[in-house]
C-alpha cells in the first residue's frame, strides 16, 4: 500500500487567494492511499522544503504529490529534495493548481474543487510511478559558437581561454560583425575598430578555435553534450592555406564596381575581396555571381597575378562534421527597411518617408559608415546623392520601433544613445551644420548614458524635437522633413539636406530556420527565446545551446559583451563535469507486442529508435523488434503517440497512469 | 464576347457629380458607354452625409450610408463611386459596420433592412485597372497622349485611413499612375500625390485651402507637369476653381488645367471634348491640349 504525501502549496497569495487550500489538503487526505496531506504559504523555500523533507522521514511516505506551481518551475526544485531525504526523485509529481487553477478562475467554490481533483489524479499517476535510475553520458568538451560578431568572440575567447576546444563559424567572409562597422561607440566614443580588431586577432591566432568564415550551419543532430554539427564551408575560390593575403589579385581584378555590403553599399569593392582591409582572416573571397570568370569562363586575371597559386576555380562546398558538447548561437542582429514590404507582411514599410526611394534619407549603420575613418569617404559626412556636406541634418528615432501599426512593438534600445552619438560625431565633422533630433522619449539607462545624451544637447548643439515625423519628401536637392513639436505645440518643417533614420534592430534574416536546425524556440519577430526571462536568460529551453547577443532581443554592445561571457561561463560549467545526469524519463519498449513496423523510428526527432534483433536460444532470428537509445531518447512520447500496438511507452506518462488520471475524475 | 468580359455595375454618382461636377458625371457614363461597361444608376439614392454627417452623429452618417448600400444591393453587382469622398464613406460604413455587432443592430433598426456588408464597393480607378485591366484599357486606346505630362493627384481619402479602401498602397501608390501610362500618358514623380488639398475648409476657412492647395499647385510645377488628374470634385474644386484665387494670394501664375481620370481617359479613347465637359474646367485645358495634338 502506498503512504503518499501530498503538499499543498499557498504560493503567498497567488494560490490561497481563490482556492481554499486547507480544504484541499483535508479533501486531499481522505483519499486512498495519501498518508499525509498538509499545507504551506511557500513549499518552494527552504522552511517549505523542510516541511517535506521532515514529513518523508517520520511518515515514510512512499510517494510525494507537491500541489503548487507549473512543473516547469519547479519540479526540479521538488524533486531534488525528496531526492535528499532519501527518495527516488522520480516518484515526486506536481499538480498543478496555479496556473492551470487559481491564475485563471475567480469563483473560490469552484475553483477549490477543480484544484481536489487536480491532486486526485496525481495521487493517481504517482501511485504507478516507477523508480528510475538517473542515465549518466558522457561531454564532449569541444564547444560550437555560430556567429563572428562581438558576441560570438567574446563567447568563443572566453570558453577558449578556460581551456577547451572552439569551433566559431560565420557566415560572412570575416568575423567582426556589425561592431568592425561601426565608427566610434558610446558612451566613450572610442573608435570601434580600435577596440575591436584587436579581440578578431585574438580569434585568429588562438591555439584552441578553430575559425570557419564563409561557413554555414547545415544540420545539428544529437543532444546536450553530444551534438553532431555539419558546417557547410562555402566556396571560397581561394585556399586559406596557401593565401598570404597580398591583395595583387584585389587590385587586378577588372571587376571594380560592385556595392560593398560592409560599406552599406556606398563604397566599391573587385569581385575577389576581402570585405575590408581589417578582415579576419585576411584572405579573399570571389564573389560568383559578379565575377568574369564564373560569369563567361573568361578572364582569370586573378589566378594569373596570384604568387603562391591559392586561386582555385573549382573549388566546392565542403560539410564538415564536429562533435561538441555546447552550443552559443551569437547571430546578432538587421536593421530594419522603410522599403516596400511585400503585401501581407506582418512588417510594414514607410512610405510617407518615400519608402527608401530618397537618396539622401539613410539609416544609422550608413551614417555609421560616412563617419568611419576606413569608410567610403574617409570619414567626411558627405551626401550619397552629390557628395555635398550636409548643413542641416535630421535624425528621426523609433522608425519601425514602438510603431504597432508598422508591425514592431518593441523598443530597439540602442537607438537614443547612438543617435546623441551621431549627433556629437556630426558636430564635430561639420563644425557649421546644424543637427535636429525628432525623438518619442530619450531611453538613457546604463553607466554614464544619460550624461552622455544631455552632452549632446547641452555642448554639441543638438536641437533635440520631442515629436514624430510625419513625412518626408524631395523639394529639390532639399528634403522636407515635416513632423510636429508636441511641446510646444505645433507643426515644424525643416528644409533637410540628410535625413537619418534610427531604424528597428531585427534579428538576422533566416534567424528562424537557424532555429529549427537548432531546436531552439523563438520569438514572433524571430528573436530567439531565452528559457527563462528573469533567472536563465542565456540559456535555450533547449538543453545545451546558449544565447550571446541581439539575436535574443536588441542590446548595446556592453551588454553584448556581458551576455557573451554569461553564456560562456555557462558552457564551461558544463564542461567542468566528465558525466552528464539526464533525466530518466524516456521511451521503453515491450518487445513481446512490438511487431518492428518502425513507425516509431520515423517519427523520432532524437534518432534515437534502432533496430533490434531477437534470437531464439539457436540463434535463429526470431524478430526484429525497436529498441529505444536511452542516451539519445529526448523523452518526447512523439512515438508512444504513434504506436498501432501500444508497444512502446513513455516513463511516467505511460497508458496505465493517463487512465488512472481520467477515472479518478 | 463571353459572359465573364461583360462588365455591369450600380452607379452611385453622389451630390457633387449632380452639381458642382457634372462634368465628372458626364464624362463618365460616356467613357463606361465607350469601353462598354454598363452603369445602371442606384434607383432613389440620395446623399452618403460626407464630411458634415459623421462629424455630428456617428449613427446618422452609418445609416445614411448603409441605406444607399441596401438600395444598390438591389441593383445587383458591384457598386461604382466616382467621388473620394463617397467612397471612402461606404467603405468606412461597412468596415465599421462588419467590426461591431452593435453598431450593425444599431444601423438596421435605424434603416429597417440588413446591411449588405459583403457587396463589393468600387472606385471608378480599380474598375478601369483592375476589372477591365491595364492591358484591355490600352486595347481601347485610339489616341494615345502622348507627351502630356500628368501630375497625379490622389488627396487624402482615396487610400486612407489604413485598411479602409484598401485600393492600394496607404502612402505610395501607384495605381493612377499605371492607368495613365497605360493611355500612353507620361506621370511625373512629385511630392504632393497624397497631401490634403483643404477639402471642405473651402467654404469655412477658405485661407487654409489656399495655403494646402498652392502647395500642391507648386510642387506639381516644380516637378513639370502639364496638368493634374484628380478622382474627387471636392479636390478638383479646390485645385481648378480656386486656382485663380490662389494664384492672386501667392503672386504666381500656373495655368494648370486640372482634368478627372474620366476625361483624360475618355480623351485616350477618342470622345469628343463636348462629351467629356471640357467646357465646364474653370482652368481652360484647350491650349495645352491643342499645343500636344489631343484634339
Amino acid at each position: 500500500m502506498s503512504r503518499i504525501g501530498v503538499f499543498i502549496c499557498h504560493c503567498g497569495e497567488n494560490i490561497s487567494r481563490t482556492v481554499d487550500v486547507e480544504r484541499v489538503a483535508a479533501e486531499v487526505g481522505k483519499l486512498p492511499g495519501v498518508a499525509f496531506a498538509t499545507d504551506y504559504k511557500y513549499m518552494c523555500s527552504d522552511p517549505g522544503q523542510g516541511l517535506l523533507k521532515k514529513a518523508i522521514r517520520e511518515e515514510r511516505l512512499s510517494h510525494v504529490v507537491v500541489a503548487a506551481c507549473s512543473p516547469r518551475m519547479h519540479e526540479k526544485t521538488f524533486r531534488k529534495a525528496v531526492e535528499s531525504a532519501g527518495l527516488n526523485p522520480f516518484l515526486c509529481e506536481m499538480a498543478n493548481i496555479r496556473e492551470h487553477c487559481s491564475w485563471v478562475h475567480q469563483d473560490r467554490k469552484e475553483a477549490t474543487v477543480k484544484a481536489i481533483e487536480l491532486v486526485g489524479m496525481m495521487v493517481e499517476r504517482v501511485k504507478k510511478n516507477r523508480v528510475l535510475p538517473t542515465i549518466t553520458v558522457p561531454v564532449t568538451k569541444r564547444a560550437l559558437v555560430i556567429g563572428g560578431g562581438i558576441a560570438g568572440i567574446q563567447a568563443a575567447l572566453d570558453i577558449a581561454d578556460a581551456g577547451y576546444e572552439v569551433i566559431l563559424v560565420e557566415r560572412e567572409p570575416s568575423i567582426g560583425g556589425h561592431m568592425a562597422q561601426l565608427s566610434e561607440t558610446f558612451p566613450t566614443l572610442d573608435c570601434s575598430q580600435c577596440i575591436m580588431t584587436p579581440k578578431m586577432v585574438d580569434v585568429a591566432n588562438h591555439p584552441r578555435i578553430r575559425l570557419y568564415t564563409y561557413a554555414e550551419i547545415e544540420r545539428v543532430e544529437g543532444y546536450i553534450g553530444n551534438f553532431q554539427v555539419t558546417v557547410r564551408r562555402k566556396a571560397r575560390s581561394v585556399i586559406e592555406e596557401k593565401c598570404t593575403g597580398c591583395g595583387v589579385c584585389m587590385e587586378k581584378c577588372p571587376v571594380k564596381k560592385i556595392p560593398n555590403k560592409f560599406d552599406q553599399n556606398l563604397g566599391m569593392r573587385p569581385a575577389i575581396y576581402v570585405p575590408f582591409p581589417q578582415a579576419v582572416p585576411n584572405t579573399p573571397v570571389i564573389d560568383r555571381e559578379n565575377c568574369i570568370k564564373f560569369k563567361t569562363g573568361k578572364c582569370g586575371v586573378c589566378r594569373k597575378v596570384c604568387g603562391p597559386g591559392a586561386v582555385d576555380y573549382e573549388q566546392e562546398d565542403r560539410l564538415i562534421v564536429e562533435p561538441v558538447g555546447a552550443i552559443v548561437v551569437a547571430t546578432g542582429f538587421d536593421l530594419y527597411s522603410i522599403e516596400e514590404k511585400p503585401k501581407g507582411s506582418p512588417i510594414k514599410g514607410y512610405g510617407e518617408f518615400g519608402h527608401g526611394r530618397i537618396p539622401d534619407v539613410i539609416d544609422g549603420m550608413t551614417f555609421e559608415r560616412l563617419a568611419s575613418a576606413s569608410g567610403p569617404t574617409g570619414g567626411k559626412i558627405l551626401r550619397p546623392s552629390d557628395g555635398r556636406e550636409p548643413k542641416q541634418i535630421v535624425f528621426i528615432q523609433c522608425v519601425g520601433s514602438r510603431a504597432r501599426e508598422k508591425g514592431i512593438s518593441y523598443c530597439s534600445k540602442i537607438c537614443c544613445m547612438y543617435t546623441a552619438k551621431h549627433t556629437m560625431l556630426y558636430h564635430h565633422k561639420v563644425h557649421d551644420g546644424q543637427a535636429y533630433v525628432f525623438f518619442m522619449d530619450a531611453r538613457t539607462p546604463g553607466k554614464n548614458y544619460d550624461e552622455f545624451w544631455r552632452r549632446s544637447i547641452e555642448e554639441e548643439e543638438a536641437v533635440y524635437i520631442r515629436g514624430m515625423v510625419s513625412r518626408l519628401y524631395q523639394k529639390g536637392d532639399k528634403i522636407v522633413v515635416m513632423g510636429s513639436d508636441i511641446a510646444v505645440g505645433v507643426q515644424v518643417e525643416i528644409e533637410a539636406d540628410m535625413v537619418v533614420l534610427a531604424t528597428a534592430v531585427q534579428p538576422q534574416k533566416g534567424a528562424d530556420a537557424l532555429a529549427q536546425k537548432l531546436g531552439i524556440s523563438y520569438d514572433k519577430y524571430n528573436f530567439y527565446s531565452e528559457a527563462h526571462a528573469k533567472l536563465r536568460p542565456v540559456e535555450c529551453a533547449t538543453a545545451g545551446i546558449y544565447l550571446a547577443g541581439a539575436c535574443q532581443g536588441p542590446k548595446d554592445i556592453p551588454d553584448t559583451v556581458s551576455q557573451a561571457s554569461a553564456a560562456a561561463a555557462k558552457v564551461i560549467i558544463l564542461f567542468a563535469r566528465d558525466q552528464l545526469e539526464r533525466e530518466p524519463i524516456v521511451a521503453r519498449v515491450r518487445e513481446a507486442g512490438c511487431v518492428g513496423c518502425f513507425y516509431c523510428k520515423k517519427v523520432c526527432p532524437y534518432g534515437a529508435v534502432e533496430e533490434k534483433e531477437i534470437r531464439d536460444r539457436q540463434g535463429n532470428l526470431v524478430k526484429v523488434v525497436a529498441y529505444v537509445n536511452p542516451g539519445v531518447c529526448g523523452g518526447c512520447g512523439t512515438c508512444q503517440a504513434t504506436c498501432p500496438s501500444k508497444s512502446v511507452e513513455l516513463d511516467g506518462y505511460t497508458d496505465e497512469q493517463i487512465v488512472a488520471m481520467i477515472e479518478a475524475l | 464576347m463571353t459572359p465573364r468580359n461583360i462588365l455591369r455595375y450600380a452607379y452611385y454618382p453622389g451630390c457633387s457629380l449632380h452639381a458642382s461636377a457634372g462634368e465628372y458625371d458626364l464624362s463618365t457614363r460616356e467613357l463606361f458607354k465607350k469601353l462598354n461597361i454598363g452603369l445602371t444608376e442606384v434607383p432613389d439614392w440620395f446623399c452618403c452625409g460626407a464630411t458634415p454627417a459623421h462629424n455630428v452623429d456617428e449613427l446618422l452618417s452609418l445609416s445614411l450610408c448603409a441605406k444607399n448600400l441596401e438600395l444598390a444591393a438591389r441593383v445587383g453587382g458591384d457598386l461604382a463611386v466616382a467621388c473620394a469622398a463617397c467612397f471612402s464613406r461606404l467603405k468606412t460604413t461597412q468596415h465599421v459596420l462588419s467590426e461591431s455587432d452593435v453598431k450593425r443592430q444599431q444601423v438596421e433598426k435605424a434603416i429597417d433592412a440588413p446591411v449588405p456588408l459583403n457587396g463589393n464597393v468600387k472606385h471608378l480607378l480599380d474598375i478601369l485597372a483592375r476589372d477591365l485591366g491595364l492591358e484591355r484599357l490600352g486595347q481601347a486606346v485610339t489616341k494615345p497622349l502622348f507627351g502630356l505630362k500628368v501630375a497625379c493627384y490622389y488627396g487624402c481619402l482615396l487610400t486612407r485611413p489604413p485598411e479602409v479602401p484598401n485600393l492600394d498602397c496607404v502612402e505610395a501608390p501607384t495605381i493612377m499612375e499605371d492607368v495613365l501610362r497605360a493611355i500612353g500618358a507620361e506621370t511625373v514623380a512629385w511630392s504632393h500625390r497624397l497631401e490634403c488639398c483643404g477639402a471642405n475648409f473651402t467654404l469655412s476657412r477658405p485661407g487654409v485651402v489656399l495655403q494646402l492647395s498652392h502647395a500642391i499647385l507648386d510642387s506639381a510645377k516644380a516637378a513639370g507637369a502639364d496638368c493634374i488628374m484628380v478622382a474627387c470634385p471636392l479636390c478638383h474644386g479646390n485645385l481648378d476653381i480656386r486656382q485663380k484665387e490662389i494664384e492672386g494670394v501667392y503672386s504666381t501664375h500656373y495655368a494648370m488645367p486640372v482634368f478627372y481620370i474620366t476625361q483624360l481617359v475618355g480623351l485616350a479613347a477618342g470622345l469628343k471634348a463636348d462629351k467629356l465637359g471640357l467646357d465646364a474646367l474653370i482652368v481652360n485645358p484647350m491650349p495645352l491640349l491643342k499645343e500636344k495634338g489631343l484634339l
